[in-house]
């Protein structure tokens, strides 16, 4: 019969891929020179390559990747064998350690190897029942060594195919809003998790005053959801052009029927691969000021109401697309006026969880969208990602966090402005009173009782609130800065815009007004957005800010 | 910044408030303001000369308020303007702190609290 342990040491040489450095040297940790020498001739005749130590002080100084198993004496005066262990355990968790003890201090073995050492042999040794222990522990060592191994490619080539699913999500699956469009201003962000679960979304323009906003969800992650989401935007594409193009002359096919014809192009393929998206359709019309909308299994999309300062929530009748037996998609019709503001979004939003495992929810959300509604379409998709990651206490999320919000304008007139004005002054508090008198001297020559008086002190505190907020935070106190203001009146209006080359404001660091006499401060946001008729923020490309307010003389007609 | 004081049975009366209580002010209200309210408890703010105030002039009232309330003390305001009483609506000021419409009002409310 040929040698056991050789022949192992054989196998596991053919068995693992030659540039792989193989553990397989033994340490001996025994006080006891002749224990150290025997073990040590007594394995190196058996083949195995053996060093030695004589504590557990010099066996953590010779432990390393290479070393295969330990051999640890339990009592030893420098650094006993509990305490060797330990640190195996802690920094070479995959190095099995074989303890020796003596036949009357077993107990003290067994307590080891709750401690995890891999098992023990007892002094003086039989000789093929160590030899059998060693080889086991090895095999274990080079099993673990392989794991790792296997872990670490795995790990790669998840990180590959996510790099690859965002490359796909960033190129075909978002689309871009279109810039410029009068009387809408639209904003977009989408931040990839860390697994892609294919959000996309797109727009369309139907005509000069009607697009189309389209925003999906596919069940399921990685790559197959990426590309899934790839082909429902690529359906959508090739649906609105075929149904364009079909009905000679005819008029635009309406959403529920472009949903229709994507889901009977798609339903074969979803069943096969047994996964759905879920789907939100709105076409806006600004001449009619309607939205036709076909929810599919969305989340419900946010409805801000200008006028009423209020919001509602949109909620179709259909299924998520892919879900078979629906044969009939419906839309639904929704009117809206000037101001308001639509907020689509994916689950990424709602479901963000914070470290209590509470869900963000939706009326968080919706309080989010009237709170921060003054805001230019693209900061309030900003501020939402950093109110939600500041309420996650993470910014790396387990779904796609994916939202467009649409703002309907309100209409500048159509006669000119009958006289524009402009101040310059210092970024300084002292300058309050200069910019009030400003306003009275401006409002006054408009005519008598254009804006009485009343009036024109709510004009004034909403200068002054804007002003200090400059000073405040845009230049955090600093000396030798200047505000322009430019100021535009007609009959129907007074339009003020204050420019200042300060940092941009975080609205979402501004906290929320407090009414019960606790706090002294954070009511500035909140007088200018109950006092102004219209308040738009915006940072231009120069990366100066402007604040923008109107103030309505007489209230104008719908459209 | 000067405030006429006046003390009628145990109530401080101030008045002459500045026109303006804004942010350029704000502070120095607080500070100046804050010598008087360590010797009182029951004060009374004349506001008929206070024509304009802003969020920071909400705050610097609120100051007062809570330093008082702090204390064990009360502030109550009376002949508040227009504007200031827009604005005191909007921040919900005229919840937290009581307002009267005359001097007579407000100090003989004081009475009916005992």
């Amino acid at each position: 019969m040929s040698n056991p342990t050789k022949n192992y040491q054989r196998n596991v040489s053919e068995h693992l891929p030659t540039d792989d450095q193989i553990p397989s040297t033994i340490l001996v940790v025994d006080d006891s020179r002749v224990v150290r020498t025997y073990l040590q001739s007594h394995l190196q005749k058996e083949g195995y390559e053996v060093i030695v130590a004589k504590d557990g002080k010099e066996a953590v100084s010779l432990l390393s990747d290479n070393i295969g198993i330990v051999l640890l004496d339990l009592w030893m005066p420098e650094m006993d064998g509990m305490a060797c262990l330990r640190y195996i355990r802690e920094n070479f968790a995959d190095i099995p350690t074989i303890m020796i003890t003596v036949s009357h201090e077993i107990s003290n073995a067994v307590e080891a190897m709750k401690y995890g050492a891999f098992d023990y042999v007892t002094k003086p040794f039989n000789p093929n029942e160590l030899l059998a222990l060693v080889q086991q522990a090895l095999k274990t060592r080079i099993q673990a060594q392989r794991l790792r191994k296997v872990e670490a490619e795995l790990a790669k080539a998840r990180e590959h195919e996510i790099s690859i699913a965002s490359r796909i999500q960033q190129t075909l699956l978002l689309g871009g809003a279109p810039k410029n469009l009068k009387g809408v201003r639209i904003g977009d962000l989408t931040i990839a998790s860390k697994k892609i679960d294919g959000d996309f979304y797109d727009f369309y323009m139907v005509g000069d005053t009607c697009f189309d906003v389209i925003v999906g969800d596919v069940m399921g992650k990685g790559i197959p959801a990426a590309l899934l989401g790839a082909a429902a935007k690529q359906h959508f594409m090739a649906a609105l052009y075929r149904l364009t193009r079909i009905p000679e002359g005819s008029s635009m096919p309406a959403p529920e029927e472009i949903v229709q014809s994507v889901h009977r192009e798609m339903i074969g393929q979803m069943k096969d691969l047994e996964t759905f998206f879920t789907l939100c359709y709105a076409r806006f019309d600004l001449t009619k000021n309607l939205i036709s909308y076909v929810d599919c299994g969305h989340m419900r999309t946010i409805h801000y109401h200008f006028e009423t300062n209020s919001c509602t929530l949109l909620q179709g009748v259909n299924m998520p697309l892919g879900f078979p037996g629906q044969d009939h998609f419906k839309q639904i019709l929704i009117p809206f006026s000037n101001g308001d503001l639509f907020f689509f979004y994916s689950d990424g939003l709602t479901e963000a969880k914070n470290p209590k495992h509470e869900f963000y929810g939706e009326q968080r959300l919706v309080d989010l969208v009237r709170r921060h509604s003054f805001l230019e379409p693209q900061e309030l998709c900003k501020t939402a990602w950093k109110e939600i990651t500041a309420f996650s206490r993470s910014d790396t999320f387990s779904d796609d966090f994916t939202c467009v919000a649409v703002k309907i304008e309100v209409p500048e007139p159509t006669e000119r402005y009958d006289q524009e004005w402009k101040l310059e002054v210092p970024g300084d508090l002292g300058e309050l009173g200069r910019i009030r008198a400003f306003i009275q001297d401006m409002c006054k020559s408009m005519g008598t009782n254009v804006v009485d008086d009343e009036r024109i002190k709510m004009i004034q505190i909403v200068a002054t609130e804007l002003m200090t907020n400059i000073i405040k935070h845009a230049y955090q106190g600093r000396k030798g800065e200047t505000v322009l203001i430019e100021a535009k009146t007609s009959r129907d209006e007074i339009i003020l815009n204050f420019y200042d080359r300060g940092i941009e404001f975080d609205f979402s660091s501004a906290p929320k007004p407090v009414f019960d006499g606790s706090k002294d401060d954070g009511f500035g946001l909140h007088i200018i957005a109950h006092t102004a008729d219209y308040v738009r923020y915006s940072r231009d490309e120069t990366g100066r800010n402007c604040a923008c307010v109107t103030f309505f003389l007489q209230r104008r007609g719908q459209g | 910044m000067k405030f006429t004081v006046e003390n009628l049975d145990g109530i401080t009366i101030v008045s002459a408030l500045p026109k303006v209580l804004d942010a350029s002010n704000a502070m120095d209200f607080k500070a100046d303001m804050g010598h008087i309210l360590e010797e009182s408890s029951r004060v009374v703010f004349d506001m008929s000369n206070l024509k304009f105030i802003d969020s920071a002039g909400c705050g610097a009232l609120i100051t007062s308020l809570r330093r008082l309330k702090g204390s064990g003390g009360i502030l109550k305001l009376y002949d508040v303007q227009k504007q200031v009483r827009s604005v005191f609506e909007l921040v919900r000021m005229h919840k937290v702190i009581d307002i009267y419409n005359t001097r007579q009002e407000a100090v003989s409310s004081f009475s009916q609290e005992e």
